[in-house]
């Protein structure tokens, strides 16, 4: 890299140098959180968390609050999270390799996860999924601790129906804006939007972009399919997420649409944030649905800690999910305001 | 005989010519027909919209001209520069706007002109750093914050979502930022520098010719356009998570590479970038107006910043004949 000599190699030394520092100062084991915590112990017991990494504040969350809650049962958590789904492949390999008690896995990609999932059941490894499913091939291998995707789709068509009807409006155009179609969690939403949309017909979808769970690209989306519906055009909008809905939010806003209210765009959201419940409290958002990373973790550590004692837990479970509007904002804050 | 060898050279010289201006024409209709053709293209609000979608990548891109201009191609780190700007300004907003302005500011000059500073000075690849900047960065900024998002606790940065006349604030300093940057290109000392050092950075070196500082300053001047989309960002969408510059490193590069600037130096210009910008803007708005989902916009700009690459190619291979 460095085609001089003394100052490239000083410079690279003082990089190693300061990475052994870094290295030697952080890191340190977080210590167990005060209360909450199971009596259980389960010491001796190894668990690979191939989960989402904590450059995603929802997988942040999730693994702080797994691990916290696991810490006190002495069961020792491998941190092996990513945002890359090929990166996840490696390390679920990688997991079956080390051969844990258990592999906790939050899958990226549901079709590329299948061969590592039968590898670890051919090893004799069990695996726990959670929040999004596996692959239908694989589904029958594994337990699962999984976010209601189909309920928190029903609850954001719930929210433009009410929304709309509430406004007095006898028709209303709707553009949805998708995490990634391919992604069965993405798929299951739609499904359950499509279920209830079905039940007031005079309201339908005439845009649906994926756009890909991500924020910037929802917010470039959004611009152009308001301009190529115009005010009159769309009464209704649904990103897939809080932080895909707000985008839309404010495209519309620099666009001159009115937000809410008596006639203005009704926006709805879902896996719940805090600012999406700021835009609640704002009178911009109408509403979204929990899948917050707490909820979700919580349950799963429970489940793990059952599994580890031998308890026999069922072998998959539904995480409870509920509609956030502005008529319960208040009861969902807290739940809704770590990610 | 010396007329005969003039008609052969001429018609070298005007055969990659024709070529070049042939695939420019040949790609002017490809895009023009189906524009035109596009209901609800010719709006107003569409032509807004437009330009609001071009502004966050633009402003990157215009900056990141004069980075490829002075001969260090292209900075793989701009997405986490901007993400942790975005997270910098967001951060101090209780400290008042023009406070979090100038921290966010510095924050972006700094973390581009240090790279800067290692490729002038001591002759760095700058892919290779800017792929170990890109890590360090986004890695630190993960640490420090957990994972979390970065909200702020006051809302002074709401006036940036303005839009006069119709236009977000964006825009206007999109458009500032090009005059800027091409003014400086034009019509200083260290912008026609960048030039020389980029077409041959040994000769300019031999010459004389400050490389260090002319490098460190094209670089800060581009850490300053990624900073200014960093804040616009975060004013945008009202907090910053760590994956918030999302796709901003290859989408510049695209821009910039659209506008016809070689990804080897010494050629281009900031007005050709922000054509380009505008141009990769007019084929995902056309594209989304027909329908296409997002995977095609992603494949024709994929293939647009192929056709643009080729044809500076023939037009440099020509220079050199």
């Amino acid at each position: 890299m460095f085609r001089t000599g003394s100052p490239g190699t000083a410079l690279a030394a003082g990089t190693l140098a300061l990475t052994l520092l870094t290295t030697a100062c952080g890191g340190q084991a977080a210590a167990p959180p005060s209360g909450g915590a199971s009596a259980t112990s389960l010491s001796g017991k190894t668990i690979a968390l191939v989960g989402y990494g904590n450059s995603n504040p929802w997988g942040a969350y999730f693994n702080k609050v797994f691990t916290e809650r696991l810490a006190p049962t002495g069961v020792r958590v491998g941190d092996m999270t990513t945002m890359d789904p090929g990166t996840q492949v490696q390390k679920f390999n990688q997991a079956v390799a080390q051969k844990p008690d258990l592999i906790v896995t939050l899958i990226l990609d549901t079709t590329a996860m299948a061969v590592p999932i039968k590898k670890a059941t051919a090893a004799g490894i069990p695996v726990l999924a959670v929040d999004g499913p596996p692959d239908p091939g694989v589904a029958d291998e594994v337990m699962s601790v999984l976010s209601d995707n189909e309920k928190l789709g029903e609850y954001a068509a719930q929210n433009i129906v009410e929304g709309l009807k509430a406004q007095g409006r006898d028709s209303g155009d709707i553009i949805v804006l998708t995490g990634t179609k391919s992604m069965l969690v993405t798929q299951h939403r739609m499904k359950g939007f499509a279920k209830v949309l079905a039940t007031a017909p005079q309201y339908k979808v005439v845009e649906e972009q994926d756009a890909n769970w991500d924020p910037q690209l929802s917010g470039t989306i959004a611009q152009q399919l308001l301009a190529k519906h115009g005010k009159d055009g769309v009464q209704a909008a649904y990103g897939m997420a809080d932080y895909m809905a707000l985008p839309i939010i404010q495209a519309a806003k620099q666009a001159g649409f009115a937000i809410g209210g008596k006639d203005g765009l009704i926006v709805t959201g879902g896996n719940c944030f805090k600012a999406g419940i700021d835009s609640i409290k704002a009178g911009e958002l109408y509403g979204t649905a929990t899948e917050d990373p707490g909820t979700i973790a919580e349950q799963t550590a429970a489940y793990v800690v059952r599994y580890l004692a031998g308890e026999n837990p069922p072998r998959s479970e539904t995480v409870r999910e509920e509609r956030v509007t502005a008529a319960n904002v208040s009861r969902f804050a807290e739940q809704c305001s770590h990610a | 005989m010396n007329t005969a060898d003039d008609s052969e050279g001429a018609s070298r010289r005007w055969r990659p010519r024709a070529v070049a201006v042939g695939l420019a024409v040949l790609l002017l209709v490809l895009l023009l027909v189906p524009a035109v053709t596009t209901p609800r293209f010719l709006t107003l609000d569409n032509a807004r919209a437009i330009l609001a979608s071009a502004a966050f990548v633009g402003i990157t891109s215009v900056g990141a001209t004069m980075v490829m201009i002075a001969g260090s191609g292209v900075s793989l780190a701009t997405s986490q520069i901007a993400t942790v700007v975005a997270m910098l300004f967001l951060g101090p907003q209780h400290l008042g706007l023009w406070t979090a302005l100038l921290i966010a500011l510095a924050a972006g000059i700094a973390l581009s002109a240090a790279q800067g500073a290692v490729i002038g000075f001591w002759n760095a690849d700058p892919i290779v750093l800017t792929i170990a900047g890109g890590f360090a960065i986004g890695g630190a900024a993960t640490w420090f914050s957990g994972g979390s998002t970065v909200y702020p606790a006051a809302r002074g940065f709401d006036v940036l979502n303005a839009t006069p006349l119709g236009l977000p604030l964006a825009v206007y300093v999109l458009l500032a930022v090009t005059v800027l940057v091409e003014g400086t290109l034009r019509r200083t000392t260290a912008g026609r520098q960048m030039y020389l050092v980029g077409e041959n950075r040994a000769a300019a070196r031999a010459a004389g010719l400050p490389v260090g500082r002319v490098t460190v300053i094209a670089w800060a001047v581009s850490g300053a356009c990624v900073a200014l989309t960093g804040i616009f960002l975060a004013s945008f969408h009202t907090s910053a998570t760590v994956t918030l510059g999302g796709t901003l490193t290859l989408d510049a590069i695209a821009a910039v590479l659209v506008g016809g600037t070689a990804i080897s130096g010494g050629h281009g210009s900031a007005v050709r970038t922000l054509g380009g910008a505008v141009l990769i803007s007019v084929i995902s708005d056309v594209l989304l107006l027909r329908g296409y989902s997002t995977g095609v916009q992603i494949l024709v700009k994929g293939v647009l910043v192929l056709a643009v690459v080729v044809l500076v190619h023939v037009r440099a291979t020509r220079g050199r004949r």
